[in-house]
């Protein structure tokens, strides 16, 4: 055997070692990969290609990574820690985002990889920076063979929106299930470690105890905390009272011995069952060494019960009074929440609440009409603001107002006085049923906002001729405007009367975009999110104001610009878009970004809100997780991006 | 018996037991030329390399395995790494000698990049002239002193390894690293390390193992 033939052997050898080195070090970069979208999602084989073949590179601070002048873009590139700033080279149209900051899992520049030109951006490293390069062959062929991949590069934002959307709903998914039901397990259902005491207790003291707690049942246990029965209110009339015992007497003497107990794994379906065949009103639930660890009432099961659609549409058309509306606004409350867990989205969410709560607002005004009487007149209730734009999240306060004609002849101040008590009846009926009044007096009530439909256009004709700040103002809230009640043909006149002045005076329009584009969306430059806006809440963005109401506002103008009728945003964004050139795909992405921040503010309000009180609209970039933060930083470039459109048709510089 | 004691006393040297393979391997090793295109550390090819024991004490313990990757041209690559698997009790001897004999065709005569490199070279220089009879004396760059010296502003003294990867923030995962994600962390600390030296001017290996021996001299003794 030659010497040649043989140091083939230790070269082969070597290329063994090579390779599992080369298994090994990948499996450190799949790590990386399983943490981050898309790669998270990817076929193992497909992380396997990417992690052998990609080079980690470092990149001091400030130093150039890619750019026009680097030639024809060779690398797909992730960043693993680290910031890359993007800048566009050249002129920079206003039209698009100038800079923006890319932090970890985020990668670049993938138009350009994908098509094999250069980059038109300019990446530049603005803290020390590790990325991974996947040479352009490998990710072509990732490009083939992955299905995610490919759709996370050929739609890069649609894809990263819908990923998050599926993302929270599986989450909302969760807390749902979370939400007990008739399958839940006993554990989470009814009082835990509930109050017991032991069979020599005297019966003086346990009922002591009873009345301290407002508890309606005493459990007995044994030294190891056993069950071994139980005493009710029921059993004080009937062993107690009625057979003369004396309270000195041991609790054993008066309780149900052998009470019924189901292990904590057991559901409350079979603690139902259970209730139906013994006629009993508590089951004890036992831990695995059958001690007590809680009760669950006949009540307590009751409350699990879900409610349906269609139940409180009924429940609302036929309620007799405003409490009975009140137990109808928390069903919608719970309803809409399990809507969101079957991953409804936030245009279908918002729309869906606004509709329940015109039906609840409709019954709370048929209600008071029963006494207040308007035969023969014609009038309308008109809502404003979000809920005059279908977009109510739940905490929206109350915007309302009244149109009305005097019939001929008719004593128009004493008309607006019976306007004026049943509205204020109104306002403080809705406000029982969970539409708080509005704080800054936008309502029926308010001699201001409970017009003629004669004053209501002058009103409109004022703002538009004379457009001072609070006339801007005003412009925001009112002319969003929608009837609820009554002739509708009242409102369409309004509309009208609006659409054709407000287009009509471009010095209007022009004053409408320059207030809108006063506030802009908190992206920082070298940070992610600019969070010290607000002086009350430091590390918080609101969510609305620097968020939704950007869309919103922008949407208001083109619709009133473009003459289009409807109110809500998405509608008025969509009708407009066609009118004002703006192509489809452009304002998809627009509408997909207003959608991810309204299912953001609906998850903050929902998940995080305390029950029974208002959620908020600030949410803490630094608590999202990390797919969510990059999606709303897309959203927030959107609202930048769409801001731009409206300066630049507006020639507004500021 | 007594050839064992031999053995054990002054090592076989290389070649008598070695299969032809292994012995021709080693001596094309010790023929090879330390890499001419070292004059910048972008050319310059440096081992990273990290061992795993099943102990602490380099007389007593085994070697269970080392791991090395390159950083070659600016790059890491895993396509450029090696695993040596000496743990398995079923190897025979002839395949852990093809073994390490493979493992020095990778490293060739390039230098050697470790964190405590007294610990690791230790291990490795025993181990390669037991099993193989071959004198390894390659150049080395400790990390440990090469870091303070690179990164004062960062920490003046030596500190574990871990604390330059949270000081660096680097993503290094929890809990214990194999010897393949510590080389590839050491690996990410020399890239680091090189870019800085060359701002100080310190533009070749020669010159960053010089820097690192008067950063141990210094940082000892002082």
């Amino acid at each position: 055997m030659s010497t040649e033939q043989e140091s083939i052997d230790v070269g082969q050898v070597e290329a063994m070692l090579r390779q599992e080195g080369q298994r090994r070090a990948a499996g450190n970069t799949q790590a990386f990969l399983a943490r981050h979208a898309p790669f998270n999602k990817m076929a193992p084989a497909a992380l396997q290609l990417f992690a052998e073949k990609a080079h980690i590179a470092f990149y001091p601070a400030g130093s150039l990574i890619v750019g026009p002048d680097s030639g024809n873009v060779r690398f797909f590139y992730l960043i693993e820690s680290g910031k890359v700033q993007a800048r566009q080279a050249g002129e920079v149209t206003v039209t698009e985002y100038s800079i923006l900051s890319l932090g970890a899992g985020e990668s670049f520049p993938i138009g350009a990889v994908t098509a094999g030109r250069p980059s038109t951006n300019i990446y530049t490293a603005v803290e020390d920076t590790f990325c991974y390069h996947l040479p352009a062959e490998d990710y072509l062929r990732l490009m083939a063979s992955s299905p995610e991949f490919n759709l996370f590069c050929t739609q890069y934002i649609a894809s990263l929106l819908d990923q998050s959307r599926r993302q929270l709903q599986a989450q909302f998914a969760q807390k749902a299930s979370e939400q007990q039901t008739l399958n839940s397990p006993l554990a989470g259902i009814g009082a835990r470690n509930p109050a017991a005491v032991q069979p020599q207790t005297p019966l003086r003291q346990a009922l002591e105890s009873m009345s301290q707690l407002g508890i309606g049942s005493m459990v007995v246990t044994d030294a190891e905390l056993k069950p071994v029965g139980i005493f009710t209110r029921s059993d004080l009339l009937d062993r107690v009272v009625l057979a003369g015992l004396s309270l000195d007497a041991p609790i054993s003497e008066a309780m149900s011995a052998t009470p019924f107990m189901l292990d904590e794994h057991a559901t409350a379906y079979d603690a139902m069952l259970a209730m139906a065949t013994h006629g009993i009103r508590h089951v004890l639930v036992t831990d695995h060494l059958g001690r007590l660890s809680g009760v669950v009432s006949e009540r307590d099961l009751f409350a699990l019960q879900r409610v349906g659609l269609r139940q409180i549409r009924q429940a609302i058309e036929s309620a007799p009074d405003v409490a009975a509306l009140k137990a109808s606004a928390a069903d919608v409350r719970q309803l809409s929440f399990n809507m969101l867990a079957q991953g409804i989205g936030a245009e279908q969410l918002t729309q869906f609440i606004s509709a329940l709560n015109d039906a609840l607002t409709r019954r709370v005004i048929q209600l008071n009409l029963e006494r207040h009487d308007f035969a023969g007149i014609d009038w309308a209730w008109l809502a404003f603001g979000s809920e005059g734009r279908d977009e109510q999240t739940f905490s929206t306060d109350q915007d309302n107002g009244i149109v009305y004609l005097v019939p001929d002849g008719g004593d128009q101040e004493a008309l607006k006085q019976r306007f004026l008590a049943f509205a204020l009846d109104t306002n403080k009926d809705l406000d029982q049923v969970g539409f708080p009044l509005c704080k800054g007096n936008i309502m029926a009530s308010n001699p201001q906002w409970c017009l003629t439909l004669d004053e209501w256009r002058a009103q409109f004709s004022k703002w538009i001729r004379t457009p001072e700040p609070v006339a801007l103002l005003n412009a925001t809230i009112f002319f969003d405007f929608r009837p609820l009640h009554g002739k509708s043909e009242l409102a369409d006149s309004m509309r009208r009367h609006l659409l054709s002045q407000a287009s009509a005076t471009p010095v209007f329009l022009q004053a409408m975009a320059r207030n809108a584009l006063e506030v802009g969306p908190p992206l920082g430059k070298i940070r992610d999110f600019v969070t010290d806006l607000e002086a009350d809440h430091p590390g918080k963005i609101d969510l609305k104001k620097y968020g939704s109401r950007i869309f919103v506002d922008v949407a208001r103008i083109y619709a009133l610009a473009a003459g289009v009728h409807g109110t809500n945003t998405i509608q008025r964004l969509r009708l407009s878009a066609q009118k004002m050139n703006i192509r489809g795909e452009e304002i998809n992405a627009v509408l997909d970004g207003l959608n991810f921040i309204q299912l953001l503010r609906l998850q903050h309000q929902y998940l995080e809100g305390e029950p029974g009180r208002q959620g908020d609209n600030l949410i803490d970039p630094e608590k999202l997780n990390e797919l969510d933060r990059r999606i709303l930083k897309e959203s927030f470039r959107q609202a930048r991006k769409i801001q731009s459109r409206l300066k630049l048709d507006y020639q507004v510089n500021n | 018996m007594i050839s064992g004691l031999r053995k054990f006393l002054f090592g076989a040297g290389p070649g008598e037991h070695l299969p032809d393979d292994v012995k021709a391997a080693l001596a094309a090793w010790q023929e090879s030329d330390a890499g001419a295109l070292e004059s910048s550390h972008f050319m310059t090819r440096y081992v990273v390399v990290d061992i795993a024991t099943d102990g602490q004490n380099p007389d007593s313990d085994r070697i269970t395995g080392i791991a090395a990757t390159l950083v070659h041209q600016g790059v890491v690559s895993p396509e450029q790494s090696i695993f040596v698997d000496l743990a398995g009790s079923t190897v025979d001897d002839a395949t852990v000698d093809r073994q390490l004999a493979a493992f020095l065709r990778f490293v060739g005569k390039s230098p050697l990049v470790s964190y405590h490199v007294a610990y690791v070279s230790g291990f490795l220089q025993q181990l390669l002239k037991k099993r193989l009879g071959i004198g390894f004396a390659p150049r080395w760059v400790d990390l440990t002193w090469l870091l303070p010296a690179m990164f004062g502003e960062t920490s003046h003294k030596p500190m574990p390894l871990d604390d330059w990867l949270v000081a660096f923030g680097l993503d290094v995962g929890e809990g214990r690293r194999s010897p393949t994600a510590n080389s590839l962390a050491l690996a990410r600390l020399l890239q680091m390390t090189i870019v800085r030296a060359h701002a100080k001017g310190v533009d070749t290996v020669d010159q960053l193992i010089d820097e690192s021996k008067a950063s141990s001299h210094l940082r000892r003794t002082h």
